[in-house]
C-alpha cells in the first residue's frame, strides 16, 4: 500500500474511533449518535429483510433510467453543438448558466409534468446527469486535435467515418469523465426527490426511519446508500481509467 | 469544423486541358501562391512556386521556419483549396485530396486510441478492405519501418521516432504513387534522424515512390534527395535548386565525404541569409506583440 493509502485508512479509523468514543461517552444522547456496532447491526437487519429490496430496486431503476436518458441526451446535444458551430454559439451560454444551478429547484415543475410517482424521479435523475455530460461532450468535440482530422481528410474518409473513427474515440475519455460526474449528481437528484415526496425508494426509506425516530436504522440506510454510491463510482471510474490509459499522448519532445 | 466541412469526396479531381510539363513529371506545381488574411495584416506565405517531380525522384524542400513549406505541402496534398496556380498529377489538374497522394504530417499524428497496427490499418478501413487483408497489409508496412515487435503498442508507449515511423507506415499502406512528407522527423534528435533517414532511403529504394520531403535539416536534405529546393523567406519563393549527384545507394556515412560537405556548405550559403531574415522577423513580431 502507498503512503497516501495508509493515511486514508488512518483517517477513516480515526473518525470511527472518535464516533465510537462520542457514542460511549454519554456526552450526547444515545439516540443521536448510536454506537457504530448498533448501526452495523441495523444495516445487517435492513439487508436481511425482504422489505428493503423493493426500495433498493426502485431507486436503482430511477437512477439507472434517468442517468441513461440524461447521458444520451447530453452526448447527442453536446456533439451537435460541437459540430454545428452555430448551434454551439446559441446553446452554450444557457447551458453554462444552468449547469451549476441546483436541479432540485425544478422538482415542483417535474412533478407537475411527470407526476409525483416514478416519472418525476426519473426526470430528476435525467436533468441532473444531462448537464455534466453535455458540457464535457461539447468541450471534447472542440479538443479533437486538428491534425487527426486532417489525417482523416487526406485519406478521404467520409463524414460519417470521420465522426465514428476520429471524433468519437477522441472524445471518449472526456465524455466518460463527464458521465462519472453525471452519475454522482443523478444519484443525489433522485434521492432528494424521493426524500421530498415519494412512497418508495432508498430516499423514502431514510426519511421514514427519520420520521419514526429510528436513528440507528436511519444511519444504516445512509451507510448502505453511501456504500452503493461509492461502488457505482468505482465501477465507472475503472472504465474511465482503462480508456484514459490508451489516450496518454506523451509530449512531443526531442527523443528517440 | 470548417476544415472538416470541406469533404474531400465532394470534390474528386478534375481534368482540365493538357499537361504542359515534361512527360516524365509525375507531380507538377505551377505558379503556386497563397496569401493568408487581408489588408495590412495579410501575409504572402508563398509566391510563384513552380516545381516538377519526376517518376521515382526524391526532392527535398528546405527553408527557414515560416517560409511557407507546410503551406505548399497542404496545397499539393489538397487540404488547402483556395490558392493561386495549379497542381498537376500526370499532367492532369487536381483539386482536393487525391488518392494518388499520401501525406505524412509535421505534427504528431498517430491516433492515440489505436495500436500501431490499428493505426496503419486506418486508411485500409476507410477503403473498406476486408479485415484479414487489412491486417496482413498493415503488418507488412509496419515491418517495412521496423516496428513488427511494437504492433500491439499504443502510441503513448512508443518513442517519438517510433510514432513518426508508424505515421509513415500508415501513409505507405494506402499505396500512394506520390509521397508528401512534412518534416516527418522534425522533433527528433540529429542522430536518430540520420538513422531513420537511412531507413527512409531504403524504403524509397524498395517502393520507388515519387517523394517530396519537406525538411529544415540541410544534412537530411542532402543525405536523402536527388534534388534540393531552397526556399526564400517572406515571400516563400524558390531561391535555388541544387542537384545532389552523390552516388546511390547512400547511407548516413556519406556525411563524412568531402562532396557532401561541399553541398551542405553551398546550401547553407544560400539559406543563411533567409534564415537570418526569418529570425529577425520572428524577433520583431515578438517584440511588437
Ligand atoms: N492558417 C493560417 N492563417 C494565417 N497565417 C498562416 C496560416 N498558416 C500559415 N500561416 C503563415 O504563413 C507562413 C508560412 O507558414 P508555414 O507554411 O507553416 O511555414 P513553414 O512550414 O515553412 O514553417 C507563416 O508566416 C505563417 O504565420
Ligand atoms: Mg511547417
Amino acid at each position: 500500500m502507498s503512503r497516501a493509502a495508509y493515511l486514508r485508512l488512518a483517517t477513516l479509523l480515526l473518525v470511527w474511533a472518535a464516533w465510537e468514543a462520542l457514542a460511549r461517552s454519554g456526552l450526547v444522547f444515545q439516540g443521536v449518535v448510536p454506537s457504530s456496532l448498533t448501526v452495523l447491526a441495523s444495516a445487517a437487519s435492513e439487508l436481511g429483510s425482504s422489505n428493503f429490496y423493493p426500495h433498493l430496486w426502485r431507486s436503482a431503476e430511477e437512477i439507472g433510467v434517468g442517468f441513461a436518458i440524461g447521458s444520451a441526451a447530453g452526448v447527442g446535444l453536446g456533439t451537435l453543438m460541437g459540430v454545428a458551430v452555430f448551434l454551439g454559439r446559441m446553446a452554450h451560454p444557457y447551458i453554462h448558466v444552468l449547469a451549476p444551478t441546483p436541479k432540485i429547484i425544478f422538482l415542483p415543475v417535474l412533478m407537475i409534468l411527470f407526476g409525483v410517482d416514478i416519472g418525476s424521479k426519473i426526470a430528476m435523475g435525467a436533468i441532473s446527469a444531462f448537464f455534466p455530460v453535455v458540457v464535457a461532450t461539447y468541450d471534447s468535440v472542440r479538443l479533437v486535435p486538428p491534425v487527426l482530422l486532417r489525417v482523416a481528410r487526406s485519406f478521404r474518409a467520409s463524414r460519417w467515418q470521420t465522426v465514428v473513427k476520429v471524433y468519437f474515440p477522441s472524445m471518449l475519455p472526456a465524455v466518460v469523465t463527464g458521465m462519472r460526474l453525471g452519475l454522482g449528481v443523478a444519484i443525489i437528484g433522485t434521492l432528494l426527490a424521493e426524500i421530498k415526496l415519494s412512497n418508495r425508494g432508498l430516499g423514502f426509506l431514510a426519511i421514514q426511519r427519520y420520521e419514526g425516530f429510528h436513528i440507528p436504522d436511519l444511519y444504516a440506510v445512509l451507510l448502505i446508500i453511501f456504500v452503493l454510491a461509492v461502488a457505482a463510482n468505482i465501477a465507472i471510474g475503472r472504465v474511465a481509467d482503462r480508456l484514459q490509459r490508451r489516450h496518454v499522448i506523451s509530449r512531443r519532445t526531442p527523443s528517440r | 469544423m470548417a476544415e472538416y466541412g470541406r469533404d474531400c469526396r465532394a470534390q474528386p479531381f478534375m481534368t482540365s486541358g493538357h499537361g504542359s510539363a515534361q512527360a516524365s513529371a509525375v507531380l507538377t506545381a505551377e505558379g503556386i501562391g497563397k496569401r493568408f488574411g487581408s489588408g495590412a495584416t495579410a501575409v504572402t506565405a508563398i509566391d510563384e512556386v513552380t516545381l516538377s517531380v519526376k517518376q521515382g525522384e526524391l526532392i527535398s524542400v528546405i527553408g527557414p521556419s515560416g517560409c511557407g513549406k507546410s503551406t505548399l505541402f497542404n496545397i499539393i496534398g489538397g487540404l488547402i483549396t483556395d490558392y493561386e496556380g495549379e497542381v498537376r498529377i500526370d499532367g492532369r489538374r487536381v483539386s482536393g485530396c487525391h488518392p494518388d497522394i499520401g501525406m505524412v504530417f509535421q505534427e504528431e499524428s498517430t491516433f492515440p486510441w489505436r495500436t500501431a497496427l490499428e493505426n496503419v490499418e486506418f486508411p485500409l478501413e476507410v477503403r473498406g478492405l476486408p479485415a484479414a487483408e487489412r491486417r496482413q497489409r498493415a503488418q507488412q508496412f509496419l515491418g517495412l519501418v521496423g516496428l513488427t515487435e511494437f504492433a500491439d503498442r499504443y502510441p503513448g508507449e512508443l518513442s517519438g521516432g517510433m510514432k513518426a515511423r508508424t505515421a509513415i507506415a500508415r501513409t505507405l499502406a494506402a499505396h500512394p504513387k506520390i509521397l508528401l512528407m512534412d518534416e516527418p522527423f522534425g522533433a527528433l534528435d540529429e542522430q536518430t534522424r540520420l538513422l531513420l533517414g537511412d531507413r527512409l532511403s531504403q524504403i524509397h529504394r524498395e517502393l520507388g515512390q515519387t517523394t517530396l520531403l519537406i525538411t529544415h535539416s540541410i544534412t537530411e536534405a542532402v543525405h536523402l534527395s536527388d534534388r534540393v529546393v531552397v526556399m526564400s523567406y517572406r515571400p516563400g519563393r524558390i531561391k535555388r535548386v541544387v542537384d545532389v549527384d552523390l552516388p546511390r545507394p547512400r547511407s548516413s556515412e556519406i556525411i563524412e565525404s568531402e562532396q557532401f560537405g561541399h553541398l551542405v556548405a553551398s546550401i547553407w550559403h544560400d539559406l543563411r541569409e533567409e534564415a537570418s531574415r526569418g529570425l529577425a522577423a520572428d524577433e520583431a513580431s515578438r517584440r511588437s506583440s
